[in-house]
């Protein structure tokens, strides 16, 4: 029938449509580029909850493999916003003026296990006991300037030893460092709790500190586009706001202790989990949750003195262009009650 | 009508000619920098995507003030030049047997064509089981990238040496040893120095694959390194250099050239 009477069916059409037409408030396309890890979790949670479109965002998440690629998909405009460790190229990027830093995403923090210091059986076995002794030995890192190296390098101005005395191996992926590892190729490496559990579990390697033991800073961040942050200031600050919403549902269902200290995963942690099975890669289970969900800020708050002292480390390792200052793309106004901040 | 014979005939054998105008690299390349500089100093190539060719001079001779560019295009051109000998020995040498031994043809030709179209870079992982991530697997990825090229190379070579003076060698009752060596070798040197320069290129494109792995010196983890770090004119610098040390291997084989076909 509608074949033969097509105005009909145009009217049939407008007329199934019209409530959706009128309803749908006109919502703002964002894109987000990430990683399909735990640390992106309060952003998946948003979105998931709607969080995002009660702001009015309608949200597409772009995920890539590596840190690296996350930050130049903002620089390049094919991203809006970018969640991400720092890395020696992310400031670089940044010190172009094509990002602001806009909130926090993981950081180490007392009692909460993140990143581990892994030594192989071989070098424990011969007295590589603690994170103090790097000196000597060689070391798996994903590349140079990534956020391992950084690690050895806050290792090495706490404990005052010479971090050119750490032979580097920059070996490219955490599977090949665990690989160099478990070979006996280097003497330690620096992995994620999920993947340093699993070589301690398979006596290749063992544990012989974690990073929040030591030195304490902000892995991750949010961050935006220079053109977003200075043409739509008030899309980034509804952004923020349905971000936090995801940050504060991640907190309580992931980061909460009882009276002994120890990590609750209750129910709140279960109703989250289809969430992070959408989203995250590989698959996690609730056990590989408990290990490997990191800590965050619940509002998004940064430890501001951390990324000047990061920059500072990088542009003295000649990594990172001498030319490149903090303020100039750490925007604060979006989070309220920073910490650290440098007068 | 007149005789064809008789109409006179122009002289048409010029052109086709090879010869070389020694202005005229030099020219195009100035010209495509000077484009480049002025592209850049226009503000048409922003330097976060693209920086200046002055930039990535500087980054060069910064590298060079602080030593580093002797000791990163020392560290590459032991792992090039020990893996493409090892590589151009070993394919030379199978290459040649499969040229004048029909059984060694028969096996070696399959096998080669086989392995030959994998990726060595594939391969690292393995190498790195096999030979640990220090030197021994970086300078086996560039002799079994160089090893393959040359095989062909050298096979087809030996192959191409006409058969006429080989039979005329047979006829002037020259032994076995003395045709491979002063008529099959000479014949196919020409063949053997075009699979050279292949092979020089594909070690040079493989030291930056090589170099992913445990290297903190060489021109490779440098270029790598300064891609993960987003210096871009670092970057660039890199290239630049592995581009010369293209150019130098090729004036080097240019002069072997002429020294190994005087004969010609």
């Amino acid at each position: 029938m509608l074949k033969r009477y097509p105005r009909l069916a145009v009217l049939f059409a407008v007329a199934l449509l019209w409530p959706g037409l009128v309803l749908a408030q006109p919502k703002e396309k964002v894109t987000i580029s990430a990683l399909p890890f735990i640390s992106t979790a309060p952003i998946f949670i948003a979105k998931e909850r709607g969080y995002f479109d009660a702001e009015g965002i309608d949200l597409d998440i772009k995920i890539f493999n590596a840190a690296q690629a996350v930050a130049v998909a903002v620089a390049s405009n094919d991203a809006d916003f970018g969640i991400t460790a720092f890395t020696g190229g992310f400031f670089n990027l940044a010190g172009k003026g094509a990002l602001k830093v806009i909130a926090a995403q993981s950081r180490e923090e007392p009692g909460y296990n993140f990143v581990a210091y892994v030594a192989s059986k071989k070098a424990y076995d011969a007295g590589f006991r603690s994170p103090k002794d790097f000196a000597g030995k060689s070391v798996a890192i994903t590349t140079v300037g990534s956020s391992f190296h950084y690690n050895l390098g806050m290792l090495a101005d706490k404990y005052k030893f010479k971090l050119d005395s750490v032979q580097m191996k920059p070996v490219q992926s955490i599977p090949n460092m665990m690989a160099a590892l478990a070979g006996g190729q280097v003497d330690a490496t620096i992995l994620p709790a999920n993947n340093a559990l699993k070589l301690e579990s398979d006596g290749s390697g063992k544990i012989i500190g974690w990073v929040h033991e030591h030195t304490l800073w902000q892995l991750g961040v949010l961050f935006a586009s220079s053109k977003i942050v200075k043409e739509k200031r008030p899309l980034v600050e509804r952004f923020v706001r349905a971000y936090q919403k995801g940050l504060a549902d991640y907190a309580a269902a992931f980061l909460a202790k009882d009276s002994q200290g120890n990590r609750m995963i209750g129910e709140k942690a279960l109703a989250l989990m289809p969430v992070l099975e959408k989203w995250v890669q590989p698959k996690p289970s609730i056990d590989t949750v408990k290990v490997a969900a990191n800590y965050m800020d619940p509002q998004g708050r940064l430890l501001v003195k951390n990324i000047y002292d990061q920059l500072a480390w990088y542009q003295a390792q000649g990594l990172v262009d001498k030319s490149v200052k903090a303020v100039d793309f750490i925007d604060l106004s979006f989070v309220k009650g920073h910490r650290d901040v440098p007068k | 009508m007149s005789d064809p014979a008789k109409t006179p005939v122009s002289f048409r054998g010029a052109g086709f000619v090879p010869g070389t105008r020694r202005w005229a690299p030099w020219l195009a390349f100035a010209l495509i920098i000077a484009c480049w500089e002025s592209a850049s100093r226009l503000g048409w190539l922003p330097s976060l995507f693209m920086p200046a060719p002055s930039e990535v001079m500087n980054a060069l001779h910064a590298l060079l003030v602080d030593g580093k560019l002797l000791v990163h295009i020392g560290a590459s051109l032991k792992r090039i030049v020990s893996g493409w000998i090892l590589g151009s020995i070993a394919g030379v040498t199978l290459g040649f047997l499969m040229g004048i031994f029909v059984l060694a043809r028969s096996v070696g030709l399959p096998v080669v064509s086989a392995l030959f179209p994998i990726p060595k870079i594939a391969l690292l992982p393995l190498f790195i089981l096999w030979f640990g991530i220090g030197e021994p697997s970086k300078v086996a990825t560039i002799a079994l990238g160089v090893f393959f090229p040359t095989v062909v190379s050298a096979f087809s070579a030996v192959d191409n040496v006409p058969r006429n003076l080989i039979r005329m060698a047979q006829s002037f009752g020259l032994s076995t040893r003395m045709i491979v060596f002063k008529v099959i070798l000479p014949g196919a040197m020409p063949g053997i120095l075009a699979g050279f320069r292949i092979s020089t290129s594909i070690a040079l494109i493989l030291v930056v694959a090589a170099e992913m792995i445990g290297a903190d010196t060489g021109i490779g983890a440098f270029v790598l390194a300064a891609g993960n770090l987003m210096q871009i004119d670092q970057l660039i610098a890199g290239v630049v250099l592995l581009s010369l040390l293209g150019l130098t291997v090729s004036a080097l084989l240019s002069v072997t050239e002429k020294i190994v076909l005087r004969w010609r």
